[in-house]
């Protein structure tokens, strides 16, 4: 075999039940397939077929990295894990990402992924250390909650091992339950935590000492460099009087509270997580410190959602494009004035009046201590089970459930024994909301419990009250996220058609790695009739493809894409391998990656566009805080310009063997012809 | 110990790369300044070839400690090396360095250390014959000096002899 530059060479099929670990060479998978996603969708297509569920021990956890993860590229520190998701509703194939060190030591340690299998007879962590794995008792660490299992495994294997681990929300098969690393870095949407639960695996704690060769150091450095830009500066610990987003939920924190940035990853070049120091625990009286990111802070108070800074948030200009990573640290700076389209684009609105619950500081720090420690998923819990309850009790609709204490989001005493209630099962309600909020509230009766009208919601862009259902559900079992209502609902709807077609076409929350770009330009032709702009649909594709690409080489979706710099991802690849990458050819791999996902969910799942539009429509028929929705007819349009943006078929949303064939996946085709999901032409 | 000593000190230790207290800068925890410096050196990322080492907050604090050579006055790493000014050379501004061609992997330098963790790297477990010792020569070969301080995103590590930063 060649040498590889960038990868390690090896990835590991462990298999928990024979206890056997077995290698198989990178390179069956590279370059075709790029890394990290686009190589776990290869694997999943091959050994998954469409009978098995996701807590079967049949079901894999696909865990890759990229070829640039600890080459010191930027953002190549992320790496992902794929299988089928317990949390999507239907459970389906699935994927989540994770920041942190554990995937630069598993590089380290000498490989670039594993394939976890089967069932361990009893609970089992692995310890992966310089090319041998072993598969240890995890007896003394069931039970633990994340961080005590992280120092417990610290204390056993030296303060140099890198892990990742659940909580006892994964233990106990809570569809939500999130992989936790060591900076509080989760994979979580995917409830990725209970898969492991399933496989009575602990954790995985990796250490190497090994070296990762990237096929040119100067360039690393170059990009280190450019993607920096324009930023390298002090950034010292801060006392803060307080926490929110925008102007409206401010928590006073007492006495003021210690605040500094961290980075996410293994050589990133940013520090967009926030680390609040010494909070107040759920768990103990001594103060705990926290890593946390966006969602995080509507924990703290929740009385308003996120402001709208105008259609310079989605679309932008040369002057006025600014990393989403530069935004929590608060560095992008203002907006440039000097830009034609300032007046246009920046448009300051803030977020519609919700009031589920009260600024409160040390209150909000326990409801993210409680995630963090028992390992849940922070968005099923701040933005949809909380203010479920929130706005569910105000409108009657639990005046004859009894959950054994008041419901009451205000009380700090309420949050923590709703989530211990949730996580270890405890009766009939504990053992129903583990299930996850989808399907409980199906079990209770979606009309009730799930479409009743909240009366408490207010644009405060129109002064009206609007529409907005108790349960912020969208499509595939997952909540709302920068889709015009609920959460994130500040933005228009020619940004929000999009999302919710990235979110249509996947099975789970898209916007933490597709989060929604186009150039401005665009806006102003789109923006009238965003869904008979063509625009817009290729907008759409260009940030799945970008997402694919983000996962599989790796980089982070918070520094890409840059509209004004398209071939960045194409350069940290090649820096990494060595391989001569251009865009248009990293793009295509990118094609390659989504169609294999499609036809993933197309063999296994029956995807068509019947079960598409349908799970994603309902959402959108309440107004965004405009008023707007859409129409089911204007809906259809926009998917049928989609689908044959991608050369998929309009009746059925399969692609057709041509596509399949362009992207070398002729095998693709011949197997769902077999199974007649190839449509005729 | 931690290495926030500046040269003002009487302290005996030569110039050498500081971390700045934390509010002048907080270190992301990165990790960059270790993958630089084995990509300077090397052209490899390794935390078996980085000289400076990252030394990251108990019970997952976030709050990290950067570790470097001191460059002492005594620096009891070259007294103990055998091949003293082969090996372990101390050039006219008095960097201690390595010159890795002559290193023979023995690891005296490493235990002769006067701080606890050593600032020479010294992997045990490479083969016998392919040991070397690793550890901070201030890139003294590089044009732009050295090359973790150029590359750390918040600037919280500098040299001991810079006068110290401002207080935002
Ligand atoms: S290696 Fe240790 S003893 Fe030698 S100069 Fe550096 S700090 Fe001093
Ligand atoms: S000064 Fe140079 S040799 Fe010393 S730690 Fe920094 S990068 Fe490494
Ligand atoms: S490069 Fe700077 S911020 Fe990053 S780990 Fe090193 S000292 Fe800390």
């Amino acid at each position: 075999m060649e040498k590889l530059y960038g990868y390690t060479g090896k990835i590991a099929r462990i298999n928990l039940t024979d206890k056997s670990v077995t290698e198989i060479p990178t390179s069956n998978y590279v370059p075709k397939y790029l890394g990290g996603r686009g190589v776990c969708n290869k694997i999943f297509w091959d050994e998954v077929g469409p009978e098995v569920g996701a807590f079967d021990p049949e079901n894999k956890i696909i865990y890759m990295t990229g070829p640039t993860t600890a080459t010191g590229i930027p953002t190549g520190g992320r790496s992902v894990m794929t299988g089928i998701s317990p949390n999507n509703l239907p459970e389906q194939y699935s994927w989540s990402g994770i920041g942190g060190w554990f995937g630069a030591e598993v590089k380290f340690a000498g490989y670039d992924g594993f394939i976890i299998e089967g069932k361990a007879a009893e609970p089992t962590y692995l310890y992966i250390e310089d090319g041998d794995i072993q598969f240890l008792s995890a007896k003394n660490l069931w039970g633990k909650l994340v961080h005590d299992t992280q120092n417990k495994l610290e204390e056993i294997h030296g303060r140099d091992v890198n892990s990742i681990v659940i909580g006892p929300a994964g233990e106990n098969l809570m569809r939500n339950a999130s992989i936790t690393t060591s900076n509080d870095n989760v994979a979580a949407k995917s409830g990725f935590g209970a898969v492991f639960g399933s496989k009575n695996l602990k954790a995985i704690t990796a250490k190497g000492t090994g070296a990762v060769v990237p096929a040119s150091a100067e360039k690393v450095l170059e990009l280190r460099r450019r993607m920096a830009n324009p930023l390298m500066d002090h950034k010292p610990l801060v006392v803060e009087p307080g926490h929110s987003i925008g102007p409206a939920n401010f928590a006073e924190a007492k006495g003021g509270f210690k605040k500094a940035y961290v980075a996410c990853s293994h050589g990133c070049n940013q520090h967009c997580n926030m680390l609040m120091l010494d909070m107040k625990s759920a768990f103990k009286d001594e103060k705990v410190n926290h890593v946390e990111k966006c969602v995080s802070v509507f924990a703290f108070g929740f009385e308003e959602d996120v402001p709208y800074g105008g259609p310079g948030d989605t679309f932008v200009t040369e002057k006025n494009h600014t990393l989403a990573c530069k935004m929590i640290p608060r560095e992008g700076g203002p907006p440039d004035e000097s830009d034609e389209h300032f007046g246009e684009m920046f448009n300051f609105q803030r977020g519609d009046k919700l009031d589920f619950w009260k600024p409160d500081f040390d209150k909000g720090s326990v409801i993210n201590d409680l995630c963090n420690e028992y390992g849940v998923d922070k968005w099923d819990v701040i933005v949809w089970l909380l203010p479920w309850l929130s706005m569910g009790k105000k409108e009657g609709v639990f005046d004859e459930i009894d959950l054994g204490m008041e419901i009451d989001v205000e009380s700090e005493e309420f949050v923590k024994y709703l989530l211990d209630m949730i996580v270890y099962r405890k009766g009939y309600y504990g053992n129903l909301l583990a299930e996850g909020m989808a399907r409980a509230i199906r079990t209770l009766g979606k009309e009730k419990f799930g479409d009743t009208i909240y009366q408490g919601r207010y644009s405060q862009v129109t002064g009206d009250r609007l529409d907005l259902p108790i349960s912020l559900e969208t499509a595939w079992g997952h909540c709302v996220h920068w889709q015009g209502r609920g959460f994130e609902a500040s933005m228009e709807k020619p940004a929000w058609v999009a999302t919710n077609l990235h979110q249509m076409n996947s099975t789970r929350d898209t916007q933490t790695i597709a989060h929604h770009h186009d150039y401005f330009k665009n806006y102003v032709e789109l923006k009238d009739d965003p869904c008979r702009s063509p625009l817009t649909a290729q907008a759409v594709i260009m940030g799945e493809n970008k997402a694919e690409i983000k996962d599989s080489v790796t980089c982070c979706d918070w520094q890409s894409p840059d509209l004004f710099w398209m071939d960045m991802e194409a350069q940290m690849f090649e820096a990494a391998t060595g391989f001569k990458t251009t865009e248009a050819e990293l793009n295509e791999a990118a094609e390659r990656s989504k169609l294999l996902f499609r036809a993933i969910i197309i063999r296994n799942y029956g995807r068509d566009r019947n079960m598409e539009v349908n799970a994603i429509f309902p959402i959108m028929t309440y107004p965004d805080p405009w008023g707007q929705t859409v129409t089911w007819k204007e809906w259809n349009d926009l998917v049928d310009i989609y689908y044959h943006e991608r050369g998929w078929d309009k009746e059925t949303g399969w692609p057709t063997r041509a596509v399949y064939e362009r992207f070398g996946l002729g095998f693709v085709a011949d197997e769902l012809e077999k199974i007649g999901k190839l449509p005729a032409n | 110990m931690n290495n926030n000593l500046n040269n003002e000190s009487e302290n005996g230790l030569g110039r050498h790369v500081i971390q700045y207290p934390d509010d002048i800068s907080f270190c992301a925890g990165c990790s960059a300044c270790e993958i630089v410096c084995g990509l300077v050196h090397e052209g490899v990322s390794s935390p078996s070839v980085k000289r400076i080492f990252l030394e990251r907050g108990e019970k997952q604090s976030l709050q990290h400690a950067v570790l470097t050579c001191q460059h002492c006055d005594d620096h009891p790493c070259y007294e103990k090396c055998p091949k003293q000014d082969l090996a372990m050379c101390i050039d006219e501004k008095g960097i201690v360095y390595i010159n890795q061609d002559e290193c023979i992997g023995c690891g005296l330098c490493a235990k002769a250390c006067k701080f606890e963790p050593s600032r020479i790297n010294f992997n045990k477990k490479t083969e016998k014959t392919k040991r070397k010792a690793y550890k901070c020569d201030l890139c003294r070969t590089r044009e732009n000096g050295p090359a973790c301080i150029e590359y750390c995103q918040v600037k919280c590590i500098g040299l001991s002899d810079w006068p110290m930063p401002e207080k935002a």
